[in-house]
Formats: C-alpha cells, sequence, structure tokens
C-alpha cells in the first residue's frame, strides 16, 4: 500500500511548518498554564500527548490512498452521523453544553471530527460529478453539509457547526459552481440573517453579536472579553512583553487564554514581532497546502484538499480576528495552537490527507 | 476536461488571492493594535492589574498613667467602591445594598457625599463588616459582579471598658467643615470628634501609606510593585489612673444615679478620674455609628452625648460656702471665731430665709467651722450679706468658679459667679443687696460645672494655685515616651494659712465628726475633707407652681472633697443629677477615695461596691 518512493514525496516543508505551529502553541499553553499554584498547570503536557496522537493519525491518513478513503466516504460519513445523534443524548455535559463523548482517560469530541468528514463526502460527491454542479448536485451537497451542522448547532456549538459550511462552499466552488449562484447564495445569507436573528440565535449569541458592535455597552459582560482582547494585544507591542510575562494572560484577565485567546497571548507575550512568524506560518501553511490541490492528478484530490483546507483557513482567519477584539467572540480556537486533543488530531489526520494528495500526484 | 482543469487553476488562484488578502488585513490591523496604539492599549492594561491602596494607619494606643492601655485597636474589614473601576454605579449600589443586606438609599446616600472625591479613592460603605459580609461580597467579585468593590483591612477603634466615654470621646469620619479647615486632613479619613481624640487628634492619628500592587481578573493581590508604609499614630500617656477611674465608674454604676465626677491630683492639676453619665459606647463610633444608634443617642432626654463634667451648669450649693468663708475671712470681714446665732431661719431686707434646719428649731450659736460642718446656711447668708457679692465673686473666681477650666477637652462651658458688674452689663440691671443672700449658698444666678468644683477642691488643697486639669502625661512617637510640660496655672492667691486652716478644719469635722453632713466619706486612717452640697433644680415657689410635670424636680447632690486634709494627694468632685442629697454623693466619693488610699497604702483594691442612695427629701 504505501510504496517506499512516496516518502520522497512527502512535503516536509509543509510538515515542518505546521509542526514549528504546534511547537509555539505548546509554548504559549505553557505559558498560561503553568503557573504551579493552579489544578491546570500540566495542560501543555497533554497538548503533546495530543500532537503524538495527531502525528500518528497523520501517518495513517497519508499511508492509505486517499481515494481508499473517500471510497468509503460514505461508511464514513453515516458513522459520523450516528455519532453526533449519540453525543446528542449521552454526551457529556461540560459548560452547559453537550459536545464530548467521555471515553475512559479522554473526552472525545466529535463535531472535530466531522470538518474531514464532510470534506471526504463531498469531494467523493462532486469527483465523481463531471462538469459544474447543477441545482440538484448543489442541494445534495448542502443538505450533506447541514445535516451534521444542524446536529453540531443543537449541541450546542454553533462556531464548531458553522465552520462546516465553508467546506461546502469552497469544494462547490473549485467544482464549477457558477458565481451566480453563489452570488445567490451569499445573497440568501445575507436576508436570513434577520430571521435567524429573531428565531434561531439563542440569547447569548446575540448578546455576543450586538456586544460586538458596541462592546463597552456591557464591558462587564459579554464585551469584556473584546475589550481584553483588544487590550491584550494592543499593550504587546512591537516586541512584545515577554515569555510568561504577559499581564493579561497571566492574570487572567483574558478568559481561556490557552484555548480561544491563545493568538492573543502570543501576541501580548511576543509582540507585533511574534504575531508576523506565526501569521506568515499559517499563511504558508495555506498556501502550501492549496499548491497541493493545484497539483493533485485528480479532481477528487484537489477537492478533498480544498475541503480540509477550508474549515483550517477560516477558523484560521476567524479566531486571529477574534483574538484582536475585532470580530464577536465565539467558542472557535485556534487550529494548530489552542489547547484541544480532539482538534489537533482532527486537523493533523486532515494535513495527513492534504500530504497524501500531494505525494500521490504522480501515482496511478 | 482541459476545460474544466483551467477553470479549476483559475479558481484557485482567485482563492490564493484572497487569503492572502485577508493575511494582508490581519497584518496591518494587528499593526495598528500593537505598534500605532500601543500606548494607549499599554495604559489601559497597567490600569487593568495595578491598583493602589490605602494602608490605613491605626491611630495611637491611649494608656493610663502607669502604662495600662485604655484605648486600642482592632482589626476589621471595610468593604468600599472604587468608582475608577465601575461601568454602571447604580447598579453597584444595588447590588452592593443587596448583598450587605443594607438601605440602598443609605449607600447611595453615603456615595453621593463622596461625589467629588478623585474616583480611585475607595467611598467606604461600611467600616467594619462582619464576616459573612465580607463573604458575600468576596463571592460576588470572582464572578465578575462587583469588581469595583473593595474589601480592605482597616483597624477600628476599640475601647476595651465602657468607662470615660466622654474622656476618651470617639472617632468617626470628617465631615466637609473638617476637611476645609484642616489640609491634613481628606475626605474618608477617620479623625476625633470628641474628647481626647479630638483634642489630640494630630498625636493620634497616623499617616496612612498606599500600595501599589498587581492583581489578578478577579482582585486578588498577586505581588506588590511599590509600599510606603503607613506611620502609627503617637501613643498617649495619660494622667488617669484606671484603678481610680474605674472606682469612679463602679460608685456610679451602683448607685444608679446619672452626674459627673472629677477627680484631679491637687499638685499640678493632672486627671486621675473623670466621668459623665450617663455615657455611651464610644464602640458604636469606632467603625461608623448607624443612624439608629444616633438616632437614639440624640434623642434620649437623658442627653447621654453631652459631657456633664464640663459642659453641665449646676448650682453649687453649700458646697459654694467655702469660697464665701474665704472671702470673709481673707477680705478681713470675720474671723474663724466670729459667731452667729441660728434659729433656723433669718430675715434679710423684708424677706424671710430658711436653714435647712429650719424644722430642727436651726443650729444655734455658731462658728465658721461649725458652720462649714453643719452647713449652717443662716451663717452664710449673715457673712454674705456683710461681704457683699463683687467680694465672693473675686474670691469664687481665683478659686476657680465661673470661669474656664482649661481643661484639654474640647467645648467646655462657662459658669458663672454673679456681680454687679455682671448684672449690669449683661441685664442692665443695679444688682440688689438682698439677691446676694442666696448667693451665700450657692443659690441664685449662681452656677458650676463639676470640673471648676474640682479645681476649687485644688485650689484649697495646694493652698491658692488655681491649676489646669489636663489629661495627657507623656507622647511616644515611636522613639521612647516624652513627658509633656504641665501646662501652668491659671492663677494664684495668697491665702492666710491660719484662715485656710479654718476652712480646711470645718470640712474635715463635716467628714469626721459628729453632726457633720459628710461622714458617708470617712475613710478610717486618713484624713478626708469634704463637703455636700444639695442644690435646688427649681426655687421653692417654682416648684409649687411647677406642681407635678414630666420634668425631674428632684435637687441635685454635690460632694466636693480632698484628702488628706494637710497634705493633700487627691481632690475633686462627684455631683449627681436628682441625687436629692449630697450625702449620696459623699457615698461615691467614700469608694473612690477607699480604692485611691488602698493602693497608695499597698493594701488589696476594695471591691465594687454597693452603694445605696437614700432619695427621701425630708432628711437634712
Amino acid at each position: 500500500m504505501f510504496e517506499r518512493r512516496l516518502y520522497y514525496h512527502i512535503d516536509w516543508a509543509l510538515v515542518a511548518a505546521i509542526l514549528a505551529l504546534c511547537g509555539i502553541g505548546v509554548v504559549m499553553i505553557y505559558s498560561t498554564t503553568s503557573d504551579p499554584t493552579r489544578a491546570a498547570s500540566h495542560l501543555w503536557a497533554t497538548q503533546l500527548y495530543a500532537i503524538a496522537l495527531g502525528l500518528i493519525a497523520m501517518a495513517v491518513t497519508l499511508s492509505v490512498d486517499y481515494r481508499a478513503f473517500t471510497d468509503k466516504s460514505h461508511l464514513i460519513y453515516i458513522a459520523l452521523i450516528a455519532v453526533l445523534v449519540y453525543v446528542m443524548f449521552f454526551g457529556t455535559v461540560q459548560m452547559g453544553a453537550r459536545r464530548w463523548i467521555s471515553l475512559k482517560l479522554v473526552n472525545v469530541q466529535p463535531s472535530e471530527f466531522a470538518k474531514v468528514g464532510v470534506a471526504l463526502v463531498l469531494a467523493k460527491f462532486y469527483g465523481e460529478n463531471r462538469g459544474a454542479p447543477q441545482w440538484t448536485d448543489l442541494a445534495i451537497g448542502a443538505a450533506l453539509t447541514l445535516l451534521p451542522l444542524a446536529l453540531i448547532a443543537k449541541e450546542p456549538d454553533l462556531g464548531t457547526a458553522v465552520v462546516l459550511l465553508p467546506v461546502f462552499v469552497a469544494i462547490a466552488f473549485l467544482a464549477g459552481m457558477r458565481l451566480r449562484i453563489l452570488g445567490v447564495l451569499f445573497l440568501a445569507l445575507i436576508l436570513a440573517a434577520p430571521v435567524a436573528w429573531m428565531f434561531a440565535l439563542r440569547p447569548y449569541q446575540k448578546t455576543r453579536i450586538s456586544t460586538f458592535l458596541d462592546p463597552s455597552r456591557e464591558a462587564r459582560g459579554a464585551g469584556y472579553q473584546q475589550i481584553q482582547a483588544r487590550i491584550t494585544v494592543g499593550s504587546g507591542g512591537l516586541t512584545g512583553k515577554g515569555f510568561r510575562k504577559g499581564t493579561q494572560g497571566q492574570l487572567r484577565f483574558l478568559p481561556v487564554a490557552h484555548n480561544d485567546f491563545i493568538f492573543s497571548v502570543l501576541a501580548e507575550e511576543q509582540g507585533f514581532a511574534g504575531v508576523l512568524v506565526a501569521l506568515g506560518l499559517y499563511l504558508f501553511v495555506i498556501l502550501r497546502a492549496l499548491e497541493a490541490a493545484r497539483l493533485a492528478k485528480d479532481r477528487l484530490g484537489s477537492y478533498l484538499v480544498l475541503g480540509v483546507l477550508a474549515s483550517f483557513s477560516f477558523q484560521v482567519i476567524y479566531n486571529i480576528t477574534m483574538s484582536a477584539g475585532l470580530a464577536p467572540v465565539k467558542g472557535l480556537t485556534l487550529p494548530l495552537m489552542s489547547y484541544g486533543g480532539s482538534s489537533m488530531i482532527a486537523t493533523l489526520a486532515g494535513f495527513g490527507l492534504v500530504l497524501n494528495v500531494r505525494m500521490r500526484r504522480f501515482t496511478n | 476536461m482541459v476545460e474544466d482543469r483551467r477553470k479549476a487553476g483559475i479558481r484557485l488562484s482567485a482563492l490564493q488571492v484572497v487569503i492572502a488578502a485577508f493575511f494582508s488585513v490581519l497584518s496591518v490591523s494587528f499593526w495598528v493594535l500593537q505598534v500605532v496604539q500601543h500606548q494607549q492599549y499599554n495604559e489601559l492594561a497597567e490600569n487593568n492589574h495595578q491598583r493602589t491602596l490605602a494602608l490605613r494607619a491605626p491611630r495611637g494606643l491611649v494608656f493610663d498613667r502607669e502604662g495600662r492601655v485604655m484605648v486600642e485597636n482592632r482589626q476589621s474589614y471595610s468593604i468600599s467602591i472604587v468608582r475608577e473601576h465601575t461601568k454602571d454605579l447604580g447598579r453597584t449600589i444595588r447590588v452592593l445594598a443587596a448583598v450587605l443586606g443594607l438601605d440602598e438609599s443609605g449607600v447611595r446616600s453615603i456615595v453621593e457625599r463622596h461625589r467629588r472625591d478623585p474616583s480611585y479613592q475607595p467611598i467606604t460603605i461600611i467600616q467594619d463588616a462582619s464576616l459573612a459580609q465580607v463573604a458575600a461580597v468576596t463571592a460576588r467579585r470572582l464572578d465578575f459582579e462587583l469588581p469595583d468593590v473593595v474589601v480592605q483591612p482597616t483597624p477600628t477603634r476599640r475601647y476595651p471598658e465602657t468607662m470615660a466615654a466622654h474622656l476618651f470621646g470617639y472617632v468617626g469620619e470628617v465631615n466637609d467643615a473638617q476637611v476645609a479647615g484642616d489640609g491634613t486632613l481628606k475626605s474618608g479619613d477617620i479623625t476625633g470628634q470628641s474628647g481626647i481624640e479630638k483634642t489630640y487628634n494630630a498625636f493620634l492619628m497616623g499617616e496612612d501609606g498606599a500600595k501599589r500592587v498587581v492583581v489578578n481578573s478577579v482582585g486578588r493581590e498577586i505581588r506588590t510593585l511599590e509600599e510606603a508604609p503607613f506611620t502609627e499614630g503617637k501613643r498617649l500617656q495619660l494622667t488617669v489612673d484606671y484603678d481610680v477611674q474605674k472606682a469612679i465608674e463602679d460608685g456610679f454604676d451602683s448607685i444608679g444615679l446619672n452626674g459627673a465626677a472629677v477627680v484631679l491630683d491637687p499638685a499640678d492639676g493632672g486627671v486621675l478620674g473623670f466621668t459623665s453619665r450617663p455615657a455611651y459606647d464610644p464602640n458604636a463610633f469606632a467603625s461608623g455609628i448607624d443612624r439608629a444608634t444616633w438616632a437614639s443617642l440624640t434623642a434620649d432626654r437623658d442627653k447621654p452625648l453631652n459631657d456633664r463634667a464640663i459642659q453641665g451648669r449646676y448650682a453649687p450649693g453649700s458646697t459654694f460656702k467655702m469660697a464665701v468663708a474665704l472671702a470673709g475671712l481673707e477680705e478681713g470681714i470675720i474671723t474663724p471665731d466670729f459667731h452667729v446665732y441660728c434659729p433656723g431661719h433669718a430675715n434679710f431686707y423684708g424677706r424671710d430665709f430658711k436653714c435647712w434646719r429650719f424644722n430642727r428649731g436651726g443650729h444655734g450659736s455658731i462658728d465658721l467651722r461649725h458652720a462649714i460642718q453643719q452647713s449652717c446656711d443662716v451663717y452664710f447668708y449673715t457673712i454674705a450679706n456683710m461681704i457683699g457679692v463683687d467680694k465672693i465673686n473675686k474670691w469664687a473666681t481665683a478659686l476657680g468658679m465661673g470661669v474656664m477650666s482649661g481643661i484639654d477637652l474640647p467645648n467646655e462651658a462657662q459658669g458663672l459667679v454673679p456681680s454687679t458688674e455682671w448684672k449690669r452689663e449683661k441685664l442692665h440691671e443695679k444688682w440688689y443687696a438682698g439677691e446676694t443672700i442666696s448667693v451665700g449658698i450657692g443659690q441664685g444666678a449662681v452656677t458650676t460645672t463639676p470640673v471648676s468644683m474640682a479645681v476649687y477642691m485644688a485650689t484649697l488643697a495646694n493652698g491658692g494655685t488655681r491649676v489646669t486639669p489636663h489629661l495627657l502625661r507623656a507622647v511616644d512617637d515611636g522613639s521612647g515616651w516624652k513627658p509633656v510640660p504641665t501646662p501652668g496655672p491659671k492663677s494664684r492667691v495668697q491665702i492666710d494659712p491660719e484662715k485656710l486652716q479654718a476652712i480646711r478644719d470645718g470640712m474635715w469635722m463635716a467628714v469626721n465628726e459628729p453632726g457633720g453632713t459628710g461622714g458617708a466619706a470617712r475613710i478610717p486612717g486618713h484624713e478626708v475633707a469634704g463637703k455636700t452640697g444639695t442644690a435646688q433644680v427649681i426655687s421653692n415657689q417654682g416648684k409649687a407652681a411647677a406642681g407635678k410635670t414630666e420634668k425631674d424636680l428632684r435637687d441635685n447632690g454635690w460632694f466636693v472633697f480632698f484628702a488628706p486634709r494637710d497634705n493633700p494627694q487627691i481632690a475633686g468632685v462627684v455631683f449627681l443629677e436628682h441625687g436629692v442629697h449630697g450625702g449620696n454623693a459623699a457615698l461615691v466619693v467614700h469608694h473612690i477615695l477607699e480604692t485611691f488610699f488602698a493602693k497608695k497604702d499597698g493594701k488589696p483594691l476594695p471591691p465594687k461596691p454597693t452603694l445605696v442612695a437614700n432619695l427621701n427629701p425630708s432628711m437634712g
């Protein structure tokens, strides 16, 4: 299955960039949580385990030909839906949301794996369709996306749910969906916004959005995080306050600093210089992966790469914007850097597929 | 197929451009936040995690003359609002009032009072919070509910025993007038409001320190950046003797009457003991008095906040007779052997004046010593008439009556010893010779404060030096006790020792010989000299006219004293409001002197007495 010569086609530059980002993440997690007076002081070690597991997952997803995965994607998809339904009824509740499956040692968050699952099934679906997708193709693709999305949104985890949308849009876009249809989709989304506001959003979600528009309105509530994020980033300056010297993150003015706001901590402690390095690495990873999509030997491969990349890029851009206090606060982590095992493993597995497509560009 | 491929390539390029654009925008955004606006956000970050906390300086401790602690401090917690960190003051007030179980409008009015203070200065809502209140606030700070509320350790004044309340006075938050009048005070300071807490506030008040600390998001202090320590207030040593003070308090507790007592060292005027009854608990003020307690104190008909010892003005009654006697002797109008016949009453200027012994046929022929001993009114009517009001005024003043004593306590009142000049100036009327008769027995227009009566006794005891009563003995600013110079005497008169001795003899006989009025104050082995006084609150005619009123019209009782007769070490007065007889006051004096001499002699102090006042008016 795994031919030795493929080894030489692994995109080591991409792997290096990914590992660099993981490394920065661990360092930042250490900085914010290693305070020995606190209970959770070993999160950085846990993150290292997650990275190790993620690398194993990556090895698995790149060693088997990606077509083997896409061939079984309908099964993977069905399994995914089954697990999400299971979570809905038997999941572990943490912080008011039922998102986790409790295994003996760890809690697994299936919604993180949904991104890869949806990318696989959509790549297969549009990869088999020749020519620009028609209305029915779009409707089926949308339905395949919306089913897990609805299940995840119900948990509730609106952040992760919304991340599935770019997967569908990106693959459909690359598959040749007419731009007019794309325009109509956007229009529909804009029109749907007030309706969603009225009926679909929960009060805390509404507060977050209205607070974003005017953070000072609730400076101690939802606006607090946003203001603090901006202060955290702004006070970092050009070169930062130094490792473990950031006051905002260290003194916990910024909540979940090791998680959603890890980039703010980086900006505070390492300054604009550190931000540029991290942004450069992310940009490199994304562009390098786009390169893989371009090089893919078949449409299936490039759709799969783009599907994986779409949710990743969306999450990176949104999280970094949010961590500068420039977007409404959502529970959306920064892939590769934020603390979180499921996200790390799912992301690295996804990149395994990207590497997979690239290195098999010459095989038949 | 190739066409598809080409189209997909274009779309991938478009995505590359979009991604690159996003990252460019992000870079620029971070550059604006971190480089362009860095200054502004850095200040916000520092303001976030740095706080300046006041370190409240404890007030100086107060000791008695033997170094026993009389006023100290205890650690308490104050709860304040720091508006610097407030977003919605109305909400903070609402939540805080609910959490503390306080009236919301009360909290609001406190905040309103400090509206103009700088916003970083904490506004104290509760001085001395209960543990439950501290816990309730701390829990809500953790929830970000009350991030602008601080709980600070604050030293609070403690008066271990509720004694000498009016002497110590009480502390309270400065009012606006005090801030305006004294540059060293600032809003929110705790300052002395009465008693020595007020007089010696400059000594007692320490200097608050401050520390700049790093706090985390829930306000917990992480580390101190810089600290300016507080300076504790200076320690004061008083002239007061705890045992004498305790004897006074016990005496009053036991006899159950209101009044005042002042006990002095006749040599220099040092106050050995001092009380005013009814008293209040100064501890109630130490942590900010609550409205209800304050209202009950001010509404109390007995006026517990009044310091009767220095502010109460009462007719001295028979205790005034020694002043009249001294005026007669020193002006050469009488000699100690001058006799008057007392049939129980006498007629002056067409009006009949009764002796208190009217019902038992008077005192018969009586000389000065016995007239003092038995308090014969007719004798003093007669000699007062001979001496005249102005000479009485001169000698009473020299002995300390009708003038301020100059004691180091705030708001002393001045008594009155009438004179022809006084009447002309104040009332624009001529003095009638008939008015002098009542003055001879300390009635009429004569009023004195208990403290001035103590000075009067000290002056008789030391032979003519009108000492200044004072409370402060030494000050310790941390470098050891430094004695405070004794305030000089107010005046000095030459008194012929023989003439003075006649008066002292009369007072000694009043206590120590049968027929004297002050036998209750007798201490075997110690030559106590004293004099009772029973003074009308209202004239006999007035009493009849008033009939049954709500007001207590029973006579006031006095006992003035010094001891031992020939080398006095203690002098003073006990005044009992509506005490009916001077003899009741003598009971209290007995306990004071018994304690004083037991201590001098190195004997065990007497136990708390059981004094029973005789409130039957028919007794002489």
